[in-house]
């Protein structure tokens, strides 16, 4: 409980737009709950000393001396920790479907941070990368694994360099290596840069190319618990996961569960960008209300601005209008309400924004990112585009809309992956719910003629091939 | 599956399906008459990947419709695939499918019996919503010369690439770039070479991959297809022709899990062209002295008789890897039983005597080619199966892949599948090199390590490996026969089977590649120096080598020449053009002669194996049909009964009215065929293992080894198989550009202690004979080998024949053009401009060594 007094927390003082510091109004601070973010701001957090002179390593300390993999996972399960990458499924009970036994095993900690929206991992790593480095070797440990990767987006380069010196200090100070702290478990992590796929951060796709192959995702099951890494057990956890544990490990899945609420327990880094006055990674304790984080934290629109439309949690979230504000910012309330929390990253559109548009950027989005593996996302996405592209354009019809919103709900549990259903649930959801402003669109756009927006060709060949 | 899997019930659309547990759910629901269509789905290729979402059913307890491709059934199981909610899903991804892919149907090759156009019909909704223009590609280009890819139809069903990545496992294919711009391409737009690739053609569910050989050349309703069995390699492929027009115009893969596995390679699938050559003679011919003249069957016949019925006691047959059982009997019959004469030959040199053979072909020992899939350990030994029985590398690599076997090879010559080897237990590698002719060394060598148990040596870390828990399979290449001390290696061989305990397990035992297609059956049929049909005691005859000597000495007067081409194929070019001349007749049979059998005095038209009707024996002793599949072209008549009718002319008919007659005389008299039909044999083939035992004849005799060769500090010299250095490259023009010259094979270490460079032209020479090769550098070589293939057009190995060490010096004269060629591979005359891109050089490549 020590940690809920807000002198404690700190406040990450956003850029505004215009590159100006904003005055932080001090009704956001109470707002806050700080626990991963805690020393967010202490200079030289990401060097070893700073960590430990704040308290750090003191769980690795306690896991590895005094802990069997069997009870951390308890401990995991207890404590409610749901996932936060995206999925939300509980972490200790992922943990706890790996089998036992002697077979090689593996941890992969996910932080190739992709989705439009989710900046938090960035910031957890690139300010306290120790805090992650010590959540992968106690969540390796607790896997029954040896060998843990951190598969870091190629283009968060500087923050790869910051968890390699970590790393590096970790190996040196005895918390990783061949028998950690003098005990005989060994734990050995690796950085891996990935290329720069968002696909990659599924979690098959990540496994595949972490193998050196093509990042496509696999067909599961297997589940990765099973068959994953080289055919090894693996467990596979985003970098804000297991930046909890090692709190979980100092304090208890008690004192965690105290926050939140009962099926979405802790504290939730979220990412709020769009139309906001404060853009940036706020801490909160989940069930407040949305309308909090993003008008006493983020300081809500623009002066004059009304919100729109508002992403709940990345662009792969259908999309929730103003009404919706009030919800509790939670797992359960937000997949009652037909979106998601997602990774947590609020994206608020406001009244400026056109929707269609505002579709058409993320169905690019995907259709660049899918892999093409399977066909409904590899054709859906590229259709749904070129049909969105008719209606910026003005070349639709109000049929087209049906197809649209026909073709989103072909894709929908279709797909070998979520990829496919990550436009079609946000785009689906503008379709139905803004029709309207749709087929305002088509007809504003054909009367104002040819070259309205600027639009990529829609056929796309490859480089040395194509006629 | 495997076949202990117990029985359950599903229920598929409200009918209740008996299924074996842990079949996929597409499969099984086969056997309830349900068809779940697929796309991506291919059991051959592997594992399911689930990428075209073709076969999605609904599932009860499953909230998300299921890919009944990657399904497994269980007991209970509740599975709809017509509802409303599975049709919708069935519409949109055919409606998916179509985004892309053109409508272009009725000018693509695949239209008819295309999986897309049936799957759409059967499936799809019946019209598109897509209005918006599809992607497009410079097309069709050339994939490789026999491949054109048509990448606008492409529905990115993965096939093609997974069969390059996973069972040919050359790795060419990749899909290249993301999402809807993703792209089958190779590295850099090489040419995609392999000698298994054609088999993408078949694999590819529309018209995107198409043979350059038969593209445009029928419709699906012009075409009838015919099975029957490939005789291009011992192999012995499964295949379906495609006849139009009473032509063979493709040949397919015809699935046989127990042979082929349903692949095919390269020489098999375009090896057809030649069967309508314009240089295959229609009819017999009569003459002598190099010019043959067409003549009637009866005219050739009788001077057939006339040559032969004064060298009663002095004819000689040799009888080539393609002839029938058939072929094969009648003629060991007519030389044996009519002609009075003990010389029958098959193979190039002297083979085992009976002792040693039907030991070696002992049922006990004998594993099925299928067992190969589910050895612990495989020990490759004297053999190279991608040159010689392509079809067995991707059986082996196929194990290793997916069952885990280990792999160990030891041979002279690396091969394609070293990298794949195990590592043994002492660190030693499992890809071990002896030198040219000590296979007897190596083998005792590692039969006494196993025996001792002692781990401290490199064969015994070799011998390590193959200490397995599961079933070690001995694949052996009839070549390490080929030397003095036969004997004494095929005794090694059994002994090192006896250590290893292959005697009597399941699974486990030793698999000969014969030297040619039928090596077998020819032997078992009695076409063998030591022994009769079914191994039957006899007087040994000549081998061909003592042929060409009797021959050349005046102590034979004819020799009959079945589908083989000794001045070619044989030690000794030179002496059997003069044993052939000195020959008062030589009758040859043949497809396409080569020049044995243009210094003929009568050539009989031999059938090819689209046309002829016989048995073949498998190298695993699986019977098999060869059925006729075109009408036999011009005055081409089966050759069972053109030899039924020339022993009758001598005075001893068979009395045998069809082949299948003919069959059964072969039956009565091998003991181990005994009571065995061709209808028994059916269409997927018979292992006579199943039926029959056979004892083994006589004693082994110890015998000393011959003293191994001095080598003087010489290069020390081995031949090989090469799969393209045969006729079928040259005859074929669609694989012309594959043909090989004569290549030295060295390590670099030799060539730079020689002075020699990659692609430089030496002579090598040997006891005053020599021949012209070009330098080609080898890694994996044992120091001190070089290697020179068999069977090249000019230049075989067998001029220098029996020769252990050879001298190399640069040869004289201008440097001649790279080896590189490239070929029209639509075999028409004219030279048509190259492509502007991608530039095509043509390499011939092998799968990765993983």
């Amino acid at each position: 409980m020590a940690l809920r007094d807000s002198a404690d927390s700190h406040q990450v003082a956003p850029k505004a737009r215009s590159g100006r510091f904003r005055e932080v109004p001090t009704a956001g601070e109470q707002l806050e709950t700080r626990v991963l973010l805690r020393h967010i701001d202490e200079p030289g957090l990401h060097r070893i000393e700073i960590y430990e002179q704040l308290g750090g390593y003191t769980a690795l300390k306690r896991a590895f001396r005094d802990c069997e993999p069997g009870e951390l996972v308890s401990e995991f399960e207890a404590s409610g920790l749901r996932g936060r990458g995206g999925a939300g499924f509980s972490m200790g009970k992922k943990a706890s479907f790996l089998p036992h036994g002697d077979m090689d095993k593996y941890l992969c900690c996910n932080a190739d941070e992709s989705e439009p929206g989710a900046f938090k991992d960035r910031e957890l790593m690139f300010k306290n990368p120790h805090q992650l480095v010590e959540g992968v070797a106690i969540g390796a440990m607790a896997a029954g694994a040896t060998r843990a990767f951190i598969f870091i987006r190629g283009e968060y380069a500087e923050v790869a360099d910051r968890l390699d010196a970590a790393v590096a200090e970790a190996y040196e100070a005895g918390y990783l290596g061949a028998g950690v702290l003098g005990t005989k478990i060994d734990a050995d992590i690796v950085v891996h840069r990935g290329a720069g796929a968002y696909i990659c951060g599924e979690e098959t796709a990540l496994l595949d190319s972490l193998e050196g192959k093509r990042g496509n995702p696999r067909l599961k099951p297997p589940f990765p618990a099973i068959q994953g890494l080289y055919g090894g057990p693996t467990l596979i956890n985003n970098v804000e996961t297991l930046s909890n544990l090692p709190n979980i490990v100092n304090r208890g899945p008690d004192w965690f569960k105290s926050f939140g609420t009962e099926q979405s327990t802790g504290t939730k880094v979220v990412s709020v960008s769009g139309c906001v006055q404060r853009p940036g990674n706020y801490e909160i304790e989940l069930g407040i209300p949305a309308r909090d984080i993003i008008f006493g934290l983020a300081g809500g629109p623009l002066p004059g601005r009304t919100i729109k439309a508002w992403y709940p949690g990345g662009s792969s979230a259908p999309v929730l209008g103003p009404e919706e504000l009030d919800l509790p910012y939670s797992f359960e309330s937000l997949a009652e309400a037909g979106s998601m929390l997602g990774s947590g990253s609020i994206i608020v559109a406001d009244d400026t924004i056109s929707i269609p548009e505002m579709a058409l950027r993320t169905a690019r989005f995907y259709r660049h990112e899918s892999c093409g593996k399977c066909s409904p996302c590899r054709e859906g996405t590229n259709w749904t585009v070129k049909m969105l592209e008719r209606v910026v354009r003005g070349e639709a019809t109000p049929m087209d809309l049906d197809i649209i919103a026909s073709v989103q709900e072909n894709i929908i549990g279709n797909c070998l992956c979520v990829l496919g259903d990550s436009m079609a649930m946000p785009v689906g959801a503008m379709v139905r719910r803004w029709r309207g402003e749709f087929e305002e669109t088509i007809a504003r756009a054909r009367e104002a003629g040819p070259a309205a927006l600027d639009v990529e060709p829609a056929v796309m060949t490859p480089a040395g091939v194509g006629a | 599956m495997s076949g202990d899997s117990k029985p359950i019930t599903i229920v598929v659309d409200g009918v209740e399906i008996e299924a074996a547990e842990g079949a996929m759910l597409v499969d099984a629901a086969k056997h309830g008459d349900v068809e779940i269509p697929v796309f991506c789905y291919e059991p051959k290729l592997g594992d399911p990947v689930g990428a075209c979402r073709m076969c999605l059913v609904e599932i009860e307890g499953i909230p998300k419709l299921q890919t009944a491709c990657s399904t497994p059934v269980r007991d209970g199981m509740v599975v709809y695939t017509q509802n409303d909610r599975v049709k919708e899903a069935q519409n949109a991804i055919v409606e998916f499918l179509l985004v892309n892919h053109p409508l272009d149907c009725p000018v693509c090759d695949k239209g008819g019996e295309c999986p897309l156009q049936d799957i759409a019909l059967g499936w799809g909704a019946g019209k598109s919503r897509v209005t918006d223009p599809k992607r497009h590609f410079q097309k069709p280009i050339p994939l490789s010369p026999l491949i054109r890819i048509d990448r606008e139809r492409c529905i990115m069903c993965y096939r093609c690439v997974r069969f390059s990545q996973e069972v040919s496992e050359d790795e060419q294919l990749q899909l290249l770039d993301r999402g809807d711009r993703s792209y089958v391409g190779t590295h850099e737009d090489r040419p995609y070479i392999g000698p298994f690739h054609g088999n993408i053609i078949e694999l590819c569910p529309v018209g995107a991959l198409t043979s350059q050989s038969y593209r445009f050349r029928a419709r699906p309703w012009d075409i009838e297809d015919a099975g029957s069995v490939c005789t291009l390699c011992p192999s012995q492929c499964n295949v379906k022709f495609t006849v139009r027009d009473e032509k063979v115009v493709r040949v397919l893969a015809r699935d046989n899990e127990q042979v082929d596995d349903g692949w095919l390679c390269d020489k098999g699938r375009f090896g057809y062209q030649m069967l309508s050559s314009p240089d295959r003679p229609l009819t017999p011919q009569v003459g002598g002295g190099g010019s043959l003249e067409p003549a009637s069957w009866e005219e050739a016949l009788e001077t057939a008789a006339r040559g032969l019925a004064p060298a009663i006691g002095r004819t000689a047959a040799i009888v080539g890897g393609g002839a029938s059982n058939e072929e094969g009997w009648l003629i060991q019959r007519l030389v044996r039983g009519v002609l009075g004469s003990r010389d029958v030959a098959s193979t190039a040199r002297r083979g085992l005597g009976r002792a040693a053979r039907t030991r070696l072909a002992s049922p006990e020992l004998a594993v099925a080619t299928a067992d190969i899939d589910d050895a612990g350990a495989i020990l490759v030994l004297g053999c190279d199966p991608m040159n010689e029985m392509p079809i067995v590398e991707l059986r082996i690599r196929k194990a290793v892949r997916r069952s885990g076997a280990k792999l160990l090879v030891a041979t002279e010559r690396p091969t394609a599948l070293d990298g794949g080897a195990a590592i043994g237990s002492a660190g030693c590698i499992g890809a071990q090199r002896y030198a040219p002719g000590e296979a007897l060394d190596f083998i005792e060598g590692l039969r006494a390590a196993i025996a001792s148990g002692d781990a401290d040596d490199d064969a015994a870390g070799f011998a390590d490996a193959l200490r397995d828990d599961g079933p070690v399979v001995i694949v052996w290449g009839e070549g390490i026969l080929a030397g003095a001390d036969r004997e004494q290696v095929a005794e090694a061989l059994l002994g090192l089977a006896d250590v290893l305990g292959l005697d009597g397990r399941d699974g486990a035992g030793l698999y000969e590649i014969p030297a040619a297609t039928n090596g077998r059956g020819l032997r078992e049929v009695g076409c063998a120096e030591e022994s009769g049909p079914g191994y039957a005691a006899t007087e040994p005859g000549r081998s061909a080598d003592e042929i060409r000597a009797a021959l050349e000495a005046g102590d034979l007067d004819a020799v009959i020449l079945a589908d083989v081409d000794p001045i070619r194929d044989f030690d000794d070019p030179e002496g059997w053009k003069r044993a052939l001349s000195a020959a008062k007749f030589t009758l040859d049979i043949s497809l396409l002669p080569g020049e044995s059998g243009r210094a003929a005095n009568v050539h009989l038209p031999a059938e090819s194996h689209a046309e002829k009707e016989g048995t073949l024996t498998h190298p695993d002793g699986r019977l098999q049909r060869v059925r006729p599949s075109v009408p036999r072209p011009g005055a081409v008549r089966p050759l069972w009964q053109a030899l039924s009718e020339l022993s009758g002319l001598l005075g001893a008919d068979p009395g045998a009215g069809t082949a299948g007659e003919v069959f059964d005389l072969i039956a009565a008299e091998v003991p181990f065929y005994a009571g065995i039909t061709v209808d028994d044999i059916g269409g997927m083939g018979l292992r006579w293992q199943d039926r029959h035992g056979l004892e083994p004849a006589g004693e082994l005799e110890a015998a000393e080894p011959p003293p191994a060769p001095a080598t003087d500090g010489k290069l020390r010299l081995g031949t090989y198989t090469e799969l393209w250095a045969d006729h079928v490259a040259e005859d074929n023009p669609a694989l012309r550009f594959l043909a090989v010259g004569q290549t030295l094979e060295l390590g670099p270490d030799d060539a730079e202690r020689l002075g020699l460079e990659h692609g430089q032209r030496v002579e090598v020479s040997a006891d005053g004979r020599s021949l012209t090769a070009t330098v080609g550098l080898r890694e994996r070589m044992l120091a001190g080998t070089a290697f020179l293939a068999r069977g090249t057009a000019t230049d075989p190995a067998g001029v220098l024949a029996g020769a252990t060490s050879i001298d190399v010096a640069p040869a004289p004269g201008p440097e001649p053009e790279p080896a590189v060629e490239s070929s029209d591979a639509d075999g028409e005359a004219e030279k048509r401009p190259e492509p502007a891109a991608p530039s095509l050089v043509v390499t011939k490549r092998e799968p990765v060594s993983w």
